[in-house]
């Protein structure tokens, strides 16, 4: 009766396989749904003789269409893209705040410079001389709102940065738990493809967050460590990552696992913690201390300037600007109470209608002023400097982006390429898995027949 | 290469993605006329824009003050104008005294005239803004040109207490234009016209006495050269403000060239832009059009 054995071994090969297709075709819309095969073998006859043809079909197990290395490929895209995108919305603020012609720094500088020049019409004028304190206030106030919206990215970023190492905590234990359960299951011989599915979705995630590394162990457990080694998940056990914030208002990162403690650098750690690092270091900080520097040296020129020279009553010019770096909605002011007539534009104590040193005052314009990140640059030219640098640090990023974007994009089309559903094809495996289906039961019906047939030889 | 059903979806979304941000970053250079909406967008442009800016700015200031400086130098002009007239007045005077007809009478009637035109001298030399500050004090703005001290001697009652400072004023990138006119020889002048007045209104003056008419020649000597000096000072100011007039049209020039090149620099070419508005809307078109054909595509609609 090896006939109908073998038919019945076929039937139920094709049940499971149309059950599998079922499945796939189920899921055609579930990101990151690997979908599964059928393996079929043909099994050896368990008779002996030339004529034993096979006990028909053996269907050992279901296999996963996935490829590690388009994974790793996805993730390490997933770590890039992330790295440039947290960026962007930042970059372009501070492009939007400090490129805008009318609210730039240039323009008070411009307007500063401007009420000087027009003082040396008459230089004992006081309404000419009260437009220079009025312009050098205004001129203030800009520099304490473009320090403002820095200040204010600052602690955002530092915000962003706790967020994201929530989710980096939260995903590692959740990757911790579901390699638990994925070795548990493959110990008693339980299908985990949906198990790994959601692993891989959750290590997907983990990589737009941070730069990560993954490793398969034998147990069919993922160890997943940062770029520079620091473990993140091994087996089942999850790290915790925490953010320490130093007296100055530094932040860095740190990872605990088990008993040990490993610092981990804030720059270079990919994904969008990466970026938020890189960012800092490389654009706000710098851009911060330029600011304060421009403000710190303008002030103490001007105020150097006019204590050379002479107020209309004689006496040596009063200080015009305050600098106070500890501030960040004052940090550059006028003197309280300073008065048109103790700007110190004469160079004589004698001579109130002098102008020689207020051309000295003007000429501070076309002085080279030493700016953090571009070293010595004209004092009129020191803004314009650091817009520039911006624009191209950002224009950088947006190219680095698109590149990450394109990778990623050609990286999940190449995993889906492998592990993703395409309908027609299962339409046409329903097809001949149900042909065979039937083809089986034709097997089976005709051995009956045959059977019958047999029966029937008999009185 | 093996294609998945949601590819198509994932590529269609893509797409519409990058035509959306074509689409609307051309639109808002279309809205502003502006090519560069954000620096990053030409870093080198913008760093030429943001200089031509700045000179602008200097510029327009350049050419605020060549204003403010020709108002200034006119009012100049009008009050060192009105002195050439009254020392025309005193020069009649002086010459009419010196002829040997005159009366005693008709002598003391000029020096009170001449003594009139002496205090409005005085008076003009001591003009004062609306500040307050002298004009013609040099940059000692705080002091009177010319001082009068009643109590001294005849012959030494004024004294010049401003001084020949130069008030500079930026007119353009490193040049500058003196803005006031000095007075420093007036209050010689004064002395010799007080001395003058003071010799005709002596009762029974004689203008044959070789003493008094050494005082007539004196003064008179003295007005010449003063009226020269402040004829020079007129003739100056005129040139001073030729010379503004020059700077004003080179301002301007460099500002228009300035503004042109800004124009170039930044300006959107609607052309250029429009081509590429119509090129991404036939791209999104096409995209759509194919993605309704390809999804439309299912084996499982005829089985």
């Amino acid at each position: 009766m090896s006939m109908i054995n073998n038919a019945l071994s076929g039937t139920m090969a094709a049940q499971a396989a149309l059950n599998l297709t079922s499945q796939n075709v189920a899921n055609v819309m579930t990101p990151g749904y690997t979908r599964q095969g059928i393996l079929l073998t043909s099994a050896s006859s368990s008779r002996t003789g030339a004529l034993a043809a096979g006990d028909g079909v053996n269907t050992p197990s279901l296999f996963r269409f996935s490829d590690d290395y388009k994974s790793q490929q996805m993730w390490n895209a997933a770590s890039n893209q992330g790295q440039y995108s947290v960026v962007q919305p930042y970059q372009t603020q501070l492009e939007q705040v400090m490129g805008d012609d009318g609210s730039t720094l240039n323009t008070g500088l411009d307007a500063f410079f401007s009420a000087l020049n027009a003082a040396s019409v008459e230089p004992s004028s006081s309404p000419l001389r009260q437009q220079v304190i009025s312009a050098a206030d205004a001129l203030a106030q800009r520099f304490n709102s473009l320090n403002q919206v820095l200040s204010a990215q600052r602690a955002s970023v530092q915000q962003q940065r706790g967020t994201l190492v929530d989710q980096v905590n939260s995903l590692s234990a959740e990757i911790a738990k579901l390699n638990d359960r994925i070795s548990g299951a493959s110990a008693t011989g339980t299908s985990t493809s949906s198990l790994v599915d959601e692993r891989d979705n959750k290590i997907d995630s983990l990589a737009a967050l941070v730069g990560v590394s993954v490793v398969n162990q034998p147990d069919g457990s993922r160890s997943v460590s940062l770029r520079n080694g620091e473990p993140l998940v091994a087996g089942s056990l999850a790290a915790q990552m925490s953010v320490q914030t130093s007296a100055s208002g530094v932040q860095s990162l740190a990872v605990k696992f088990a008993s040990q403690t490993f610092n981990v650098a804030n720059t270079h750690a990919g994904g969008q913690l990466g970026g938020l690092g890189d960012f800092e270091t490389r654009v706000l900080t710098p851009l911060t201390q330029s600011i304060s520097d421009m403000a710190s040296q303008i002030s103490s020129q001007v105020n150097a300037q006019l204590a050379a020279g002479f107020t209309q009553a004689g006496t040596a010019g009063s200080a015009l600007f305050v600098y106070n770096a500890s501030s960040v909605s004052g940090m550059l002011q006028i003197t309280p109470g300073v008065q048109p007539k103790d700007l110190g534009f004469s160079s004589s104590a004698t001579l109130p209608g002098d102008s020689g040193n207020l051309l000295k005052v003007i000429d501070l314009k076309n002085q080279a002023i030493s700016v953090t990140s571009l070293g010595s640059v004209l004092m009129g030219d020191a803004y314009t400097q650091l817009v520039s640098r911006l624009g191209t640090e950002s224009q950088q990023n947006q190219a680095s982006l698109t590149v990450a974007n394109t990778v990623r994009t050609y990286a999940q089309s190449n995993w889906q390429s492998t592990s993703g559903v395409n309908k027609d094809e299962e339409a046409i495996n329903l097809v001949q898995y149900q042909q065979m289906y039937q083809a089986n039961m034709k097997v089976i019906s005709v051995a009956n027949q045959l059977f019958d047939s047999t029966l029937a030889l008999l009185p | 290469m093996r294609i998945a059903s949601t590819q198509y979806q994932a590529t269609m979304v893509n797409a519409l993605q990058n035509a959306n941000a074509r689409l609307s970053n051309v639109m808002e250079q279309m809205a502003s006329g502006q090519r560069i909406l954000l620096p990053s967008d030409d870093p080198v442009a913008t760093l030429r824009l943001s200089r031509l800016n700045r000179e602008e700015a200097a510029l327009n200031q350049y050419r605020d003050n060549i204003g403010a400086l020709s108002t200034r130098l006119t009012q100049n002009e009008t009050a060192l104008g009105g002195m050439v007239q009254d020392m025309l007045g005193a020069r009649d005077l002086l010459l009419w005294a010196g002829n040997g007809g005159n009366t005693p009478a008709d002598l003391s009637a000029m020096a009170g005239s001449l003594s009139a035109l002496r205090d409005s001298l005085l008076y003009s030399s001591n003009q004062r803004d609306q500040e307050g500050h002298y004009l013609f004090s040099g940059t000692a703005t705080d002091t009177a040109t010319v001082s009068y001290n009643g109590t001294a001697p005849v012959g030494t009652r004024y004294t010049f207490t401003g001084n020949t400072g130069s008030q500079q004023v930026v007119v353009g990138e490193g040049v500058t234009q003196s803005a006031n006119s000095t007075l420093s020889g007036m209050a010689q002048l004064l002395n010799w016209l007080d001395s003058a007045v003071a010799t005709l209104q002596t009762p029974g003056v004689d203008v044959s006495n070789p003493a008094t008419r050494l005082q007539l020649t004196t003064a008179l000597n003295g007005l010449d050269s003063t009226l020269s000096d402040v004829n020079g000072q007129i003739a100056a100011l005129g040139g001073a403000r030729n010379i503004l007039d020059t700077l004003d049209t080179n301002h301007s020039h460099v500002s228009v060239s300035n503004q042109q090149a800004m124009l170039a620099l930044s300006q959107l070419d609607y052309g250029e832009a429009a081509t590429r508005l119509s090129g991404f809307t036939t791209a999104v078109q096409a995209t759509q059009k194919a993605y309704a054909k390809v999804s439309s595509l299912s084996l499982f609609d005829i089985l």
